[in-house]
């Protein structure tokens, strides 16, 4: 609708002024680098000289690279189980901690901890858990338990190395799901849950028609924020196991290592971008129903 | 259905003990209501009964089974929460029959039993409605009907309708009593409110500080409180309380002198005697709707006339008007009727029946008639 008094125009004009800094900002950090990074798909870069236009065919090679396939499959695999594995362990430590017991408070505050935890230092003290000759995976493993009789590199190894970083970032990022959890469950009325046992329920049937439906929302933000964030994930994956390629990695040795392919490297990024956003239009649509 | 029995039921929490040794009677298909200030322990009783809190000491019983150790989904009642406690995820509908789900009840009788009650609480136009759009009193029917379908033993109510407002309060009390009505289901309610407690109730129980003060059916209670407490707390407006003396010749109030009534003589001899004949301080009670204007009182063979008093405030209110007088050193209340037309300031003569008026002994609060 058109304001329609000098106060109401003035007010309108007030607000732009207002957004214009952010406006600005973010045309500059976010827009520019995304349309400047869709043009790049389009063309081969050259680090020296004019870049050539190519139409389609960076995309054309990708889609026929099994190395591209690969990583998309690494990043599925790593997708679902740091997002399933950061839900549920943040759901059962918060229903844990949300019971009454000696010493809640400060357990509530350790939990924290890997949290707030630089990434650099706890991914060497992961890397040296899981060293071949000192670290103390193998010599539980082969030492203590006998499994195998050989020791294995099982951040090197690309198979194996993918469930360490999804272990890792489990553990890393599980109190962000625990603290969300927990201020949901601490709000929940609890004449619902009384209200369920009167009408028959268990501690089980309570959680499944009290406390989940409660936790529906919040449940889903989580999940939706881990799909985001881990989607463009880079430092702990590179740092802790540079051979798993998801694909954030997969583009970075495409852009600058070997040969440096950045027009490739560009339509990667497009399609994952592409790929985010269909997510998340498809989660916030059909699970959220916002 | 069921009885309930309590015996010697107490609740701590820590040092602090909430409830101490109540015992209770509820008959089968009784409505008891148990009333009282805030913190006597009206509402830690219920839950008692309704196993949402521990019983620290005694014996609960729903019919002849003890039920200390019985969780309160096998306890086999319903409960009426203040606040509603439907769930907000499922539709009213869904709200209704969850329990009889619950039970594997068949669909059919499912169906029936939604159906009467919908019908009874006039909710059948909002059962796909989830509660948020609801109306106070439309969740509160809701949270009725949910404990209406469940063939329960026992309706518990927790403070159901003082979430609501005036109107709608008179109203759901009308529902809740043609609700026991058809079902017949031993109730237990809760509530601060003795207007509740007078309509509701087939027996009050009035409680304060964790103890009883006296159980009894509504009128009972009205006409012959036990002490103080539940003179003042059951009643509206509540009952003059007046220090008055006793000796031989009666009860002195003021310059005003009255006669003790037959019924009460020998409790009045034995307490003047316990104090060795001496003039001895005593607490009158006498309940506003008791005083008459004499212009327009039938005098009976007990009524005493009390001339001259001093009125200070008249409230009109329509056909009653309340009028704040002086009596002795104290200050009272009557109510009288639109007939007795009288302006602040003026005086005027009131008339009562010395049956409606209570002493109590100022120390122990108890009122003599109760206590020969």
């Amino acid at each position: 609708m058109k304001p329609q008094t000098v106060l109401e125009r003035a007010e309108n004009r007030f607000g732009w002024q207002l957004v214009a800094p952010s406006l600005g900002v973010i045309g500059l950090l976010i827009l520019y680098p995304i349309l400047y990074n869709v043009y790049l798909s389009f063309f081969d870069v050259q680090l020296v000289g004019d870049n050539v236009f190519v139409g389609l065919e960076n995309y054309q090679r990708l889609l026929t690279d099994s190395a591209f396939y690969d990583s998309l499959t690494t990043t599925a695999i790593y997708l679902l189980g740091t997002v399933a594995g950061t839900t549920l362990l943040g759901l059962g430590a918060a229903l844990l901690l949300n019971q009454d017991f000696p010493g809640r408070n400060v357990v509530r505050g350790l939990i924290l901890l890997p949290y707030f935890a630089p990434v650099i230092s706890v991914v060497f003290g992961w890397q040296f858990i899981f060293d071949p000759v000192n670290g103390v995976y193998n010599y539980m493993v082969v030492e203590v338990f006998n499994l195998t009789d050989e020791r294995m590199n099982v951040i090197r190894d690309p198979d194996l190395g993918v469930i360490v970083v999804i272990v890792f970032d489990i553990w890393k990022h599980f109190p962000i799901a625990y603290l969300l959890i927990l201020s949901k469950l601490q709000s929940i009325n609890t004449d619902l849950y009384e209200a369920a046992a009167i009408d028959g329920h268990g501690p089980w049937g309570r959680f499944w028609h009290v406390t989940l439906p409660e936790l529906y929302f919040v449940l889903g933000t989580i999940v939706i924020l881990r799909f985001i964030w881990n989607l463009n994930k880079f430092e702990e994956v590179f740092l802790l196991a540079p051979n798993v390629q998801t694909l954030p990695i997969f583009t970075y040795y495409t852009a600058f290592t070997g040969v440096i392919d950045q027009g490739l490297a560009a339509s990667v990024s497009v399609i994952q971008f592409v790929l985010l956003c269909g997510l998340i239009w498809f989660y916030v649509k059909k699970v959220l129903k916002w | 259905m069921a009885s309930v029995t309590l015996e010697n039921v107490i609740k701590r929490y820590g040092d602090l003990q909430a409830v101490h040794g109540v015992d209770l009677e509820i008959r089968d298909g009784e409505f008891m209501v148990l009333v009282g200030p805030s913190g006597c322990g009206k509402s830690t009783t219920l839950r008692m009964i309704a196993g949402l809190e521990a019983i620290s000491e005694g014996t609960c019983r729903i019919g002849d089974r003890v039920v200390n150790d019985v969780p309160p989904q096998r306890r086999n009642i319903a409960m009426v929460f203040q606040n509603y406690a439907l769930y907000p995820h499922k539709s009213v509908r869904e709200n209704i029959v969850f329990g009889l789900k619950r039970a594997k009840t068949e669909p059919a009788e499912i169906h029936k039993r939604l159906a009467e009650a919908a019908r009874m609480l006039r909710l059948e136009p909002y059962l796909d409605r989830k509660p948020a759009a609801l109306s106070g009193g439309q969740r509160q029917r809701v949270a009725m009907g949910r404990a209406i379908v469940r063939d329960a033993d026992v309706f518990l109510f927790d403070e159901p309708l003082s979430n609501l407002d005036a109107k709608l309060r008179h109203d759901m009390r009308t529902e809740i009593r043609r609700i026991h009505k058809n079902y017949g289901t031993t109730s237990i309610y809760v509530t601060h409110d003795q207007v509740e407690a007078m309509t509701l109730a087939d027996r009050v129980v009035v409680m304060r500080d964790g103890w009883i003060e006296q159980v009894g059916r509504p009128m009972d209670i009205y006409l012959h409180p036990a002490n103080l407490f539940t003179a003042t707390f059951i009643g509206a407006p509540s009952m003059n309380i007046l220090d008055g003396t006793l000796d031989a010749d009666g009860v002195h109030l003021g310059s005003h002198t009255l006669p003790v009534p037959p019924a009460k003589q020998a409790v009045a001899a034995a307490a003047l005697e316990a104090g060795g004949g001496r003039a001895r301080p005593i607490k009158i009670g006498i309940r506003p709707d008791f005083f008459e204007d004499c212009a327009f009182a039938t005098m009976g063979p007990n009524s005493v006339r009390l001339d001259g008093l001093r009125v200070e405030i008249v409230e009109p209110l329509g056909f009653d008007r309340e009028i704040t007088f002086h009596i002795g050193e104290s200050s009272a209340m009557a109510r009288l009727d639109l007939r007795s037309d009288i302006a602040e300031d003026s005086t005027i003569d009131l008339c009562v029946d010395l049956e409606r008026v209570h002493f109590f002994d100022p120390d122990s609060g108890k009122n003599l008639e109760l206590v020969a």
